[in-house]
Formats: structure tokens, C-alpha cells, sequence
């Protein structure tokens, strides 16, 4: 142990730099270098962006605007997603595998709600080769049936088994359709098998491939290269991908609209609670609400600091340690949904669930102090800023913005935005919340588990 | 298994197309399998993993029809009979169904293999860095 003079005089000593030179204090939002900010450029009809992070691996991806929200037939970007780095006109799967393997890279497919992103990271110099290979990904992949038969569906078919088995995916999802219906409502998972054996046909991932590769679907974002190589590479590269769709598919493309409402299902493998109130769209998009961030991480729930149950008012609401709470801002090209996820025993949960809305009305009537509003502003602040250099998170944003509204995703900004929240911003945004109606879903023992007006709630 | 045929190199000489090409016929329908309404394809014989993996990526309609022309050859031969003459397989339906998948596998059989034999060198730019770092 140190002796507490020590320690003590540390900390005054760090308190008073602060107190005498606030100004001098360079901002997280404010970094010396210009590494957050992406460059973008376009090529041949083919958005791209790119920023040169010091490092000697590169990480691109190609972010389709082909999440569920858009399939326009139910599990087609599920399909899409493991049809990805299979055979193409001119490799075999075996072949791309190998090759990847020799350069000692990692290839990865997933989806979103919104986008489907193809994920490559490898070693800086061989660049070229992964935009060549995500070039062919995209224009010649071969859709053939017995790949589909013998490696496609029984993936889709486990992404179904474990979508089933757990609550809190299932509540995401049923809380998000209850919010948006369509479009953003659409389950990321098949939730019955009816999607993928009744519409999904390998010629139908094939149509739909075409519409979703097509160069004004898609963007291609780099992490750690150099812009002037990305261009030219993608340049050369994207010469077979068709310029426009063959088809124009207006699913998921109109304005998002809130909805609300409530469901319950019952289910065997534990409890899941989420209250849910329209969110905050992203930056790059048009209905973009830096208090929602502030109020996500306000309300919190999990604790980014060990041994102590964090400033968040649910973090120590909570019914018992064990139960676990969670506040997410989740945010869409045009709309967001701010939800609180709720697992844990039954009882607990229902306890939790009563304390969270209560949580939101304290917030409302301004019995939040000061302090808690400042700590809840940093700690947003700083999950945006890690969201930002976290590579994935980035990349996915990134493309998105470009393919949805042609503008970068600049973290910086998005930053200052968070600075500029006020208490009085605060306090208005969640009576909002209060007046909206709430989306509320229940997954689990629905003996105990509560009714959204039992807890007082409008839906 | 394809069998090794030199039918590609015949296809590739028109002269020499002309010349086999009634030998051809001739043989096909002296093989006798076009009277029990068989196709070449379905003589393939499938007692091995690379057919069994063929025959299971066939199209359904493909793999129900020639299980339906299988049984009905065996039901003719168990007869000791002929089909009738208009229901023997005509030369233009006898096309080959299952090579081409059959062909497919083997390649990827080969590919494999190959990969396996592979024999890995550096670059030339990155073996001139190592040597010079030495």
C-alpha cells in the first residue's frame, strides 16, 4: 500500500492542472491527428473509402445495402451472407480458402439489419489481391444449387436453432418489429423455418445478388491503406460488377415509421424483458439525436468500471446483482430505437422493468443531478469515440453513410454533437420517450413477467 | 466414373466427325440400352463416393425420372422383354446428364489434391528483403 499523502496529493495535483488550464486541454473530439477522418473518392460509378491508420494490416470491407431491412423475400440476405467467398466463375471455395490462408488472412461475412458487410483482414501488401477477390465475390459468384443444398441451408438452418434458443435475440427482434413493422422490424435470424423453405432458392440469392452488388448498392470501405492504392485497385477491379440493379426493389427504402405496441411469448430457456422508445437515427442520417446517447448511457446498466455497479441510475437500480441490464441506442440510416434489455431471474426482471421506468420519469421531472449528467455525457462521448477506432463498427458505419447518403462517417463530429447535449435537452427527450408510445417485449415465464401498463407505460 | 473417351478429340475434326459419326449411332443403338428406355448416363455405374455425391446434386426432377427409367429397364429385363418401339429412347433425348456433374467433382477432387502437393516459394520481392536483412 502507498501511503495516502501520496495518493492524496496526486490527485489534487491532478485536479488543480484541471482547474488552471481548462483551455489548454485538447478535446477527445479534437485529436491531433486526422486519422478518425475517412477519405472517400469514387471510382467508375463505385464509392469507396479509406483511412491510412500507421499499422501494417488492413482490414476491408464491402458494406451492401442489402440488410434484412431491404431482402425484399424473406432470408435472401441471410443467403447472400454465407454464399459469400464461395465458388466463383474463376476460383473454387477451396481455392479462395487456401489462397487467404497462404497470406494469412481472415474473411468474414455477417449482417445487419441494414447492411451486409464482407470482411477481409490481411497483411498491408496484399491489398490488391482481397479488392480483386471482393470484386469477383461480387460479380461472379456462382449460386449453384447443390452448394446451396449441402453447405448453405444447413447454416441457415443453425442460424434458426440458435436464434430460438435464446431469449434476449428474440426479444431484440420481436421488439423491433413491434417498433417499425416492416423494413427495420424484419427478425435479422429466421424465427421459423417457413422463410428459408418456402422463398429462398438458390436462383433466387442469385436475382437478388444482382440488385444488391449492383455498384450504387454497395461501397467499399479500408482501414489501413493507402487511399491512392484503394483507388486504383478498385478501379481495376470492379470492371464485371454491374453499374445499377437489374431491378429496382423499393423494399425497406421508404421512411421509417414508429410504430410501438407489445408482445409476449413465452419460452422455456429464460427470461428477457426489453422496453424500447424511438431512438436516434444515425449522423449520417436525417433524424439525428445526440440526447438519446446521452439518456442510453444515463440509463446504462452494465458497469464499464470492476468492482462497482456504475453511475448508471439502472447499473444500481438493478433488482439483484445478478440480473443484468442494458441500455443500447440502436441506430438506423433513418430512425433508431432506444431500448433497455432486462435478463435474468423472472422476479428480478420484473422488478428491474418497474425501476427502469421509473428511472425515465426521474429523468423527465430533472431529479438527475448534475454530476450523473456530465459522467453519462463523457461516458457516451467515449463509447462513441471507441465505436469509432473499433475497426468493425467503423467500417459498417462508414459504408453505410456512403451508400445511403454519400457522406463518410466522421466520428469527430459525432462527438462534438454528444458535447453539445444540454440538461434541459435531456429532460425534454426522455418526457418524449414518456409520451410515445413504448415497444415492449416479454420473453420467458409470462407468469411473472409484467404487462407494459403494469409497469406504467403507454402502449 | 467418366470414362476416358475420345469423343472430344473426334468432336474437334469435322472430317473426322464425319467418318464416326454413323459408326457411333450404330453402336448406341446396338448396345441395346435405348430399347429399355435407358439413357448412356444411366449405365454409369454408381457404387462409389463420386457418383453417390453426382447423383445427389442432380435436379429433383433429373434423379426422379432416372430412378423411374431404372426401374422400368429392370422390370423390362426381369420380363425378358422389349420395350415397345415408340417409347425407346430416341437419339436426341440421350443426352448426358450426369457427366457433366461427375466431371465437376472429379476437378474438385483434382483441385484438392493439388492444393494438397502444393509447393509454397516466397515472393521474389520479400526473398530479397530476407537476404538482405542476413
Amino acid at each position: 500500500m502507498f501511503p495516502r499523502s501520496t495518493a492524496c496529493r496526486g490527485a489534487q495535483r491532478a485536479l488543480s492542472a484541471r482547474a488552471v488550464h481548462p483551455s489548454q486541454r485538447r478535446g477527445l473530439a479534437a485529436p491531433a491527428s486526422g486519422s478518425f477522418q475517412y477519405q472517400s473518392g469514387e471510382a467508375k460509378g463505385l464509392k469507396f473509402a479509406s483511412r491510412d491508420l500507421a499499422g501494417q494490416t488492413t482490414t476491408l470491407a464491402l458494406v451492401a445495402k442489402a440488410g434484412t431491412r431491404y431482402q425484399p423475400l424473406p432470408g435472401l440476405t441471410e443467403g447472400l451472407e454465407k454464399f459469400a467467398f464461395t465458388n466463383t466463375e474463376r476460383r473454387s471455395t477451396l481455392r479462395i480458402v487456401r489462397e487467404s490462408e497462404l497470406l494469412g488472412a481472415e474473411l468474414n461475412a455477417y449482417h445487419t439489419r441494414e447492411n451486409l458487410v464482407l470482411e477481409a483482414k490481411f497483411l498491408r501488401d496484399d491489398l490488391p489481391y482481397f479488392v480483386e477477390l471482393f470484386g469477383e465475390v461480387a460479380s461472379s459468384t456462382r449460386y449453384l444449387p447443390h452448394v446451396y443444398n449441402e453447405e448453405v441451408l444447413p447454416l441457415i438452418h443453425l442460424a434458426h436453432k440458435k436464434f430460438l434458443a435464446s431469449v434476449t435475440d428474440i426479444a431484440v427482434n420481436s421488439v423491433h418489429s413491434l417498433a417499425f413493422h416492416r423494413g427495420l422490424g424484419v427478425p435479422t435470424a429466421s424465427s421459423s423455418t417457413t422463410p428459408y423453405t418456402k422463398y429462398l432458392h438458390p436462383e433466387t440469392i442469385d436475382w437478388y445478388s444482382k440488385i444488391a452488388f449492383a455498384k450504387s448498392n454497395f461501397a467499399v470501405v479500408a482501414n489501413g491503406a493507402d487511399h491512392g492504392d484503394l483507388s486504383k485497385w478498385v478501379g481495376q477491379f470492379f470492371d464485371d460488377v454491374r453499374a445499377t440493379p437489374t431491378e429496382a426493389t423499393s423494399e425497406g427504402t421508404e421512411q421509417s415509421k414508429y410504430y410501438g405496441g407489445e408482445e409476449r411469448i413465452a419460452h422455456n430457456g429464460g427470461n428477457a424483458y426489453i422496453i424500447g422508445f424511438p431512438g436516434s437515427s444515425s449522423f449520417t442520417g436525417n433524424f439525428y439525436k445526440p440526447e438519446i446517447a446521452v439518456l442510453s448511457a444515463l440509463l446504462g446498466g452494465t458497469s464499464s468500471i470492476k468492482w462497482s455497479p456504475g453511475f448508471s441510475i439502472l447499473g444500481n437500480a438493478k433488482a439483484s446483482p445478478g440480473t443484468q441490464v442494458k441500455t443500447t441506442s440502436a441506430i438506423y440510416s433513418d430512425a433508431g430505437l432506444l431500448y433497455t434489455t432486462i435478463t435474468g431471474q423472472a422476479k428480478n426482471v420484473a422488478l428491474t422493468a418497474k425501476a427502469a421506468v421509473e428511472a425515465i420519469q426521474k429523468i423527465a421531472a430533472g431529479q438527475i443531478s448534475k454530476e450523473d449528467i456530465q459522467k453519462a455525457k463523457a461516458a457516451a462521448k467515449f463509447k462513441e469515440l471507441e465505436h469509432g477506432q473499433d475497426v468493425k463498427a467503423g467500417l459498417e458505419l462508414t459504408g453505410a453513410g456512403l451508400v445511403h447518403g454519400s457522406k463518410a462517417y466522421q466520428i469527430d463530429e459525432v462527438a462534438k454533437a454528444v458535447d453539445g447535449v444540454t440538461e434541459q435537452g435531456l429532460k425534454a427527450a426522455a418526457k418524449s420517450l414518456l409520451e410515445s408510445k413504448a415497444s415492449v417485449s416479454a420473453v420467458g415465464d409470462l407468469f411473472v413477467l409484467p404487462y407494459a401498463e403494469e409497469i406504467g407505460l403507454k402502449v | 466414373m467418366s470414362r476416358p473417351s475420345a469423343g472430344p478429340f473426334i468432336m474437334a475434326r469435322p472430317w473426322l466427325k464425319k467418318w464416326v459419326q454413323p459408326l457411333s449411332n450404330w453402336y448406341n443403338n446396338a448396345a441395346g440400352y435405348r430399347q429399355l428406355g435407358l439413357k448412356v448416363d444411366d449405365l454409369i455405374p454408381e457404387e462409389n463416393d463420386v457418383v453417390q455425391l453426382a447423383l445427389k446434386r442432380l435436379p429433383p426432377k433429373e434423379a426422379y425420372d432416372r430412378v423411374w427409367r431404372l426401374r422400368r429397364a429392370l422390370q423390362c429385363s426381369v420380363a425378358h422383354q422389349l420395350l415397345p418401339k415408340e417409347e425407346w429412347t430416341k437419339p436426341e433425348e440421350d443426352e448426358r446428364y450426369l457427366s457433366p456433374i461427375i466431371q465437376e467433382i472429379e476437378s474438385e477432387l483434382k483441385e484438392r489434391e493439388d492444393l494438397e502437393a502444393m509447393v509454397l516459394s516466397k515472393r521474389k520481392q520479400n526473398a530479397k528483403e530476407a537476404g538482405a536483412g542476413h
